[in-house]
């Protein structure tokens, strides 16, 4: 299907101005193939997984496919502007209110934000880890990367360098 | 200076980025607060908060690292080389699709990084967690977010809203 660039860019300003609290791509999912109908759930899920093997944010990533897929080069740019630049608006009109120093309270909102930011991250950090069913190699790969960043102070492309081929072959071998 | 510093640190994570954004955190740690001193242990937590409680990616936050380093500027070159050398990338590869359709590797490749990423992930926790663990309170926030998280469907941006309502509370 082809739609025009300005078409696919307003859906994702819609979504990236409505989409709080992560499940974008999720989101992005409703509305290109559900709503929309512009791609089958197979073409959209074939997207998504390139996606997430390439670097970056998914859904930025997810924009510049749907909108490249849809609507060319120029529908890529527009879709990747509307899911990135509203939201970093609004992220920089949060932290200059938050700077203000008459808003007194708001640095204590801060405070217990920042907290529960932790939680989250530990929420994360146990879904990645045991909803994914990792055999108990990939769980050692997981705590070995871990351990080299947090004790051996690992620089994340060392990191990358040294456990994604080990994984890649464990991966293989499990597939053989 | 600082503005070739940012767009430094902020394209190489982007480059780097496997996984989505939160693989990233750990570097971004060294590089903002340990290394450059750009900001403090404790406003890099509030920062990933506020990347959690705003629409779209956490990443957002290196708008508001580079804010702090070097103004407006900084933020449109920090947010700008986190997001655009990765989003080249995913446009070359978005070109070279319909090649690369239903190749076995692709799963391999994500099979790989997967196990690292979430090595990645629990690292960045302790960094966070030095800014924001500051007061018995707080732990118990961040272990009811993460209990709440991890057994209902409850919209993360509502839990950092209802932990910013109980921080207003406590700590005013």
């Amino acid at each position: 299907m082809r739609v025009s660039a300005w078409t696919v860019a307003r859906s994702f300003l819609w979504l990236s101005l409505t989409t709080y609290g992560g499940a974008q791509s999720a989101a992005i999912r409703r509305e290109v193939v559900r709503h929309r109908q512009w791609l089958a759930e197979d073409e959209f899920l074939e997207l998504r997984s390139i996606a997430m093997i390439a670097p970056g944010p998914n859904s930025p990533n997810l924009a510049i496919l749907v909108g490249l897929h849809l609507a060319g080069t120029g529908g890529a740019v527009l879709a990747f502007l509307a899911a990135t630049v509203p939201g970093l608006a609004i992220i920089m009109a949060f932290a200059l209110l938050s700077l203000d120093p008459r808003l007194g309270g708001v640095s204590a909102a801060l405070r217990g934000c920042a907290a529960a930011a932790v939680g989250l991250m530990v929420a994360g950090a146990v879904e990645t880890t045991v909803m994914r069913r990792l055999d108990l190699v990939q769980l050692a790969i997981v705590a070995a990367s871990a351990g080299a960043v947090t004790f051996l102070h690992f620089s994340l492309w060392l990191t990358l360098l040294v456990f994604v081929p080990i994984a890649i072959a464990v991966a293989q071998r499990a597939d053989a | 200076m600082v503005l070739w510093q940012l767009g430094a640190v902020f394209g190489v994570l982007s480059l780097l980025s496997f996984g989505g954004g939160n693989a990233i955190v750990p570097q971004m740690y060294a590089d903002t607060v340990v290394q450059h001193h750009w900001i403090a242990s404790s406003t890099f937590a509030r920062f990933f908060a506020l990347g959690r409680l705003a629409p779209g990616p956490t990443m957002n936050m290196s708008a508001l690292i580079g804010y702090a380093a070097a103004g407006f500027a900084g933020a449109a070159v920090a947010a700008a080389a986190l997001f655009v050398p990765a989003g080249l990338i995913v446009y070359v590869l978005g070109r070279m699709w319909r090649r690369l359709h239903g190749h076995a590797w692709r799963d391999r490749i994500a099979a790989g990084f997967a196990p690292v990423v979430a090595g990645l992930i629990w690292a960045g926790i302790p960094p966070v967690a030095s800014g924001a663990i500051t007061a018995p309170a707080t732990i118990a926030i961040a272990l009811a977010a993460a209990a709440i998280v991890l057994t209902t469907k409850v919209n993360q941006a509502l839990v950092v809203v209802g932990a910013g309502l109980v921080g207003f509370v406590l700590f005013r």
